[in-house]
C-alpha cells in the first residue's frame, strides 16, 4: 500500500504530516483530504483563526500529487 | 496471573465507588472465572453475537464499537482493567456492537449462569453491577455530548481527562502522566475525526503548552488550561456511592 502524506496549510501556517498513513489508492487519500480539510476548516473558521485551509497530498517523498483546497467567503448584505 | 490478581481492579473499583462489603468482596473473589489471553486489536465479542459470559479486563485495554456499512468504525468507550464493558450481556442477549483489545489483555470469563445466580443470592452486588450499568449510560450521554458538540481539541482533551479520572480509582495515574495506549487512527475512530486531523490536534495542544501525547503515554503540561480546554465536570463518572 502507498504511504500518503497530508500537509496542512491553515492561513500562513504549515503543519507538515512527517509520519503519514497507509491507504489502498489515491482515491482513499482524496476522501481522507476532504475529511481531513472540511474539519479542521470547520474550527478554524469558527474561531477565526483562518479563512482558508488547504491540504496537500504527497506520496512519501514525491511532489505534492492532489490539493485540496477550502475557503470560506461571507458577504454582510446592507440591505439583507 | 493469580486469581485475586484477575479481581483486584474489580475489587478495588468497587470499593471506591460503591463501598463494596467485605463479605461481598469474598462472594467476587469465590466467583469462577477462566482467563484468556488476547493479542490488541482482536475481537471479544462481536455484534450480533449471542454472549454467553461476561468479561472482566484484568491486564491491558479494550474498547466497545460499531463499524457503519462503508467501513469505518465508532469507538463508543474505552475500557480499563477492572472493568466489566459487556455486562448488560447478560441481560440483552445479542451483542448490538463490538467489544474488542486495543492492546494485548488479559480477559476474565464470568459464566452468565454464575453472575445470575450471584445477583439472585446477593441483591446487593446486583444492586452495585446495576449502577455499574447505569454509570456506564452516563458515559456514554457524556460521549455523545463530546463527540456532538466539542471542537476537536476539546474532544481529546475530555477523553484523556476521562480516562485518568478512571485510571486514579485503580492506582494507573503515575503523577502528570498515565497511559493512553490508543494509535491516532484509533483516537481518530474516537473522536469522529480523521487520524490526519488527530495529528494536527495533538500538535496543537502540544505547542500551546497543555497536554503531550507520545506513544500511548499522556503528559500533562498544565493542569489548569487542560482542564478549562474539556469543559470536564467528573460528576457523571459518579465515582463515589453518594454521587
Amino acid at each position: 500500500m502507498p504511504r500518503f502524506h497530508f500537509d496542512i496549510h491553515e492561513g500562513s501556517r504549515l503543519i507538515a504530516d512527517e509520519d503519514g498513513q497507509n491507504l489502498a489508492n489515491l482515491g482513499v487519500a482524496r476522501k481522507e483530504a476532504m475529511l481531513t480539510g472540511a474539519s479542521i476548516a470547520r474550527e478554524a473558521f469558527l474561531v477565526g483563526s483562518t479563512d482558508h485551509v488547504v491540504v496537500d497530498v504527497r506520496e512519501d517523498e514525491h511532489a505534492t500529487c492532489l490539493k485540496i483546497s477550502i475557503t470560506l467567503e461571507v458577504e454582510e448584505l446592507a440591505d439583507g | 496471573m493469580p486469581s485475586d490478581a484477575i479481581r483486584a481492579a474489580l475489587v478495588e473499583r468497587l470499593r471506591i465507588s460503591s463501598a463494596i462489603a467485605d463479605k461481598d468482596v469474598r462472594e467476587i473473589e469465590a466467583l469462577p472465572i477462566s482467563v484468556r489471553q488476547f493479542p490488541a486489536e482482536t475481537a471479544v465479542v462481536r455484534d450480533g453475537e449471542r454472549a454467553t459470559n461476561c468479561c472482566l479486563i484484568a491486564d491491558g485495554f479494550c474498547a466497545r464499537s460499531k463499524t457503519i456499512a462503508s467501513g469505518k468504525r465508532q469507538i463508543l468507550s474505552l475500557h480499563i482493567p477492572g472493568e466489566i464493558p459487556d455486562l448488560m450481556s447478560l441481560f440483552l442477549h445479542v451483542m448490538d456492537h463490538d467489544l474488542s483489545t486495543l492492546t494485548p489483555a488479559t480477559l476474565g470469563f464470568i459464566k452468565h449462569d454464575d453472575l445470575q445466580k450471584l445477583h439472585r443470592r446477593n441483591p446487593d452486588l446486583a444492586e452495585m453491577f446495576w449502577r455499574d450499568t447505569l454509570i456506564d449510560a452516563a458515559m456514554f450521554r457524556e460521549w455523545i455530548v463530546n463527540v456532538g458538540q466539542r471542537p476537536a481539541p476539546a474532544r481529546l482533551a475530555h477523553v484523556m481527562i476521562e480516562l485518568r479520572e478512571r485510571l486514579r480509582l485503580i492506582g494507573r495515574v503515575d503523577g502528570d502522566s498515565f497511559e493512553m495506549p490508543l494509535t491516532q487512527e484509533q483516537v481518530g475512530e474516537t473522536l469522529g475525526i480523521t487520524s490526519v486531523h488527530v495529528n494536527r490536534v495533538i500538535k496543537q495542544v502540544r505547542q500551546d503548552g497543555i497536554v503531550e501525547f507520545n506513544r500511548g503515554r499522556v503528559t500533562v503540561l498544565d493542569e489548569r488550561k487542560f482542564q478549562e480546554l474539556a469543559d470536564f465536570d467528573v460528576r457523571y463518572l459518579h465515582q463515589s456511592p453518594t454521587l
